[in-house]
């Protein structure tokens, strides 16, 4: 019935302490291949949908209306095990500031070796080879030096690059990517964006990216949802909701964005972008 | 062929990884250790006591006690007498007591015995119940399992071991008659025998290092779970159990290990105490009568035994810290 790796409808997420929804019927269809952007400022509901995607809602907050299909699998009734065999293998995420998102303690190699032991069910040598690739599938320049570093002796460029590989490191149908080059300069993040398209070209996943910049939702992205306090204003095509936005919030959100040059994303095409961004950088 | 180059340069790196933590140790322990005898032998000097005090009492002559002081090298210039006493305790030789004259180096070791086999069962039971409860409460973190836990670490911690000795001992020694209220028996005469005698004065001792442990470890544990490595682990599909032992133990463990090194001293210190109450001939009891007779190389013996201790067990607490979070280590 379904080849879609994910589907939304009408997604309401409750607060239990505060007693109200505070995301109000969220919904869309993700196919294989294909990128979702969600564009919003904070507590506008977007971090809140990916984590009811992912399982990990915070306490006291639930998913009380709608369903999530992940893979074709409703989730409302899966277990902590259930949940647990999922994350890594059909959807994987990484966020903003990839280094607290790494365990200090932990080399970088062995920290992808586990996911790989753990999820794939790999020898340690095996495991080791694949983290190996995986760091080199990342664009990491020397693999072997920052398998055997810690978190803390990595740019944060390089570490969501870890984060990255670490996410897709069980083949994930799915990738959620809740600004993940927020806290980068414009160079790192225009590689980062770029690497994320490359991999989802390579291995067809998809991808839901989530930014409060227009700019990198632009650039990625073949359907855009605008949220504003958990509720989604404007939903279509990128290219339709940058040229013909209906709602006025949208309008907002462009408007300052063409102060700081947003046409140049709007006129161009997708992957050109980040090398124009390298000449302005 | 590149497997094992890998191998090898794994290997070395590893060896020069210990020789550089092992260097650090040392460089720790040698000022520590100088400065410390240092400052214990002076003692001496500073409390103006002499073995002539000792032994001949009120009835000294100037002559008599010039005569004994000269007997005990004590008219020789401090430095030398300093250098002569330090190369002997290098070589494990304490002098003799000024009371009766016997082997410093031998009396210690007998009660040493006897204070290390109860401040080690304390802090077997310390290190099990405090890892024990703190864990638990960090697991079952805002329940009522967690609070009944922090209530009660609360309340032992403040219970001085020498009431919960008395305490104790008229529970299981006096009415219930289980195990032995005072006395000590070496290992040698039977382990359990041994056990039975040292159970009691451990477990009073214990209660500090129990509580301490387990609320700084519970602490540690409840904020590592609050970080976001461990959503990171999550969303990689890792499970409950693997996030809890190398991902949450290791970062929280910590704080409770340093206080394990804080708290050694305290349980050699509060045998003083708890040897008393269960009437234990130990290391504590021995300092303690040999600071009333005012035995001045007794109690120096004391102090270099107890200062030899505490450093190495704080050395080894830093050792277990640095290999379990390296990032810990970084700026030292």
């Amino acid at each position: 019935m379904s080849d879609a790796a994910l589907r939304l409808t009408d997604v309401r997420i409750h607060d239990a302490v505060g007693d109200r929804d505070i995301v109000h019927g969220v919904s869309f269809e993700l196919t294989p291949g294909k990128v979702v952007g969600i564009v919003g400022e904070s507590g506008s509901g977007k971090t809140l949908t990916c984590r009811a995607v992912l399982g990990i809602l915070p306490r006291h907050f639930s998913v009380t209306g709608g369903t999530i299909e992940l893979a074709g699998r409703d989730t409302s009734g899966l277990t902590q095990r259930e949940w647990t065999g999922l994350r890594g293998t059909t959807v994987g995420a990484v966020f903003q500031d990839p280094a607290s998102y790494l365990n200090p303690s932990i080399r970088i190699g062995a920290q992808l070796a586990e996911v790989v032991r753990v999820k794939k069910g790999l020898t340690r040598r095996e495991a080791r080879r694949r983290a190996l690739d995986l760091l080199s599938s990342v664009r990491l320049r020397e693999p072997d030096l920052v398998y055997r570093q810690y978190p803390h002796e990595l740019s944060g460029g390089m570490l969501q690059r870890v984060l990255i590989a670490a996410a897709i490191a069980a083949d994930p149908q799915l990738l959620i990517a809740d600004e993940a080059t927020t806290a980068l300069d414009v160079t790192v993040q225009a590689e980062i964006l770029d690497l994320l398209t490359e991999l989802r070209e390579r291995t067809g996943m998809a991808l839901i990216v989530v930014s409060h910049d227009l700019a990198v939702v632009a650039q990625l992205c073949d359907e855009v949802l605008v949220m504003r306090d958990g509720i989604v204003v404007e939903q279509g095509p990128t290219a339709r909701v940058l040229y013909d936005p209906r709602h006025d919030y949208t309008r907002l959100l462009i408007a300052e964005h063409e102060q700081y040059g947003l046409d140049r994303f709007r006129d161009a095409a997708e992957p050109a972008l980040s090398k124009e961004l390298d000449h302005v950088g | 062929m590149s497997g094992a180059g890998l191998g090898t340069a794994r290997l070395r790196r590893a060896a020069a990884r210990t020789a550089s933590v092992a260097a650090r140790s040392i460089a720790i322990f040698v000022p520590v250790f100088l400065v410390a005898t240092f400052v214990t032998f002076a003692l001496r000097s500073l409390s103006g006591l002499s073995p002539a005090h000792l032994q001949l009492g009120e009835s000294a002559t100037p002559e008599s006690l010039a005569r004994i002081e000269h007997e005990w090298g004590l008219d020789r210039p401090f430095l030398t007498q300093y250098l002569d006493w330090f190369g002997k305790v290098l070589s494990g030789d304490l002098g003799t007591s000024w009371y009766n004259g016997a082997d410093i180096s031998r009396l210690l070791t007998e009660g040493a015995v006897i204070s290390l086999s109860v401040a080690g069962l304390a802090l077997l039971i310390g290190v099990v119940f405090g890892f024990g409860f703190g864990i638990l409460a960090a697991l079952r973190r805002t329940t009522w399992v967690d609070r009944v836990i922090t209530g009660a670490m609360t309340f032992i911690s403040v219970m001085p071991s020498f009431v919960v000795g008395i305490a104790l001992v008229a529970v299981f020694a006096v009415s219930l008659d289980w195990l032995p209220s005072a006395g000590w028996v070496p290992a040698e005469r039977g382990f359990g025998l041994w056990l039975a005698h040292i159970t009691l004065p451990a477990i009073a001792l214990s209660f500090d290092t129990v509580s301490d442990v387990a609320r700084q470890l519970r602490a540690g544990l409840v904020a590592a779970y609050r970080e976001n490595y461990v959503t990171g682990a999550l969303v990689r599909g890792l499970g409950p159990r693997r996030i809890f032992f190398r991902h949450v133990l290791r970062n929280g463990i910590g704080p409770a290990l340093t206080v394990l090194g804080l708290k050694f001293p305290n349980l050699l210190g509060g045998a003083v105490v708890t040897e008393a109450v269960f009437g234990m001939p130990g290391f504590g009891q021995f300092a303690a009568a040999s600071a009333q007779r005012g035995d001045v190389p007794a109690v120096q013996g004391v102090l270099v035994v107890s200062i030899v201790l505490v450093v190495v067990f704080n050395l080894l607490v830093n050792l277990i810290l640095a290999r379990l979070t390296p990032a810990s280590a970084r700026g030292v």
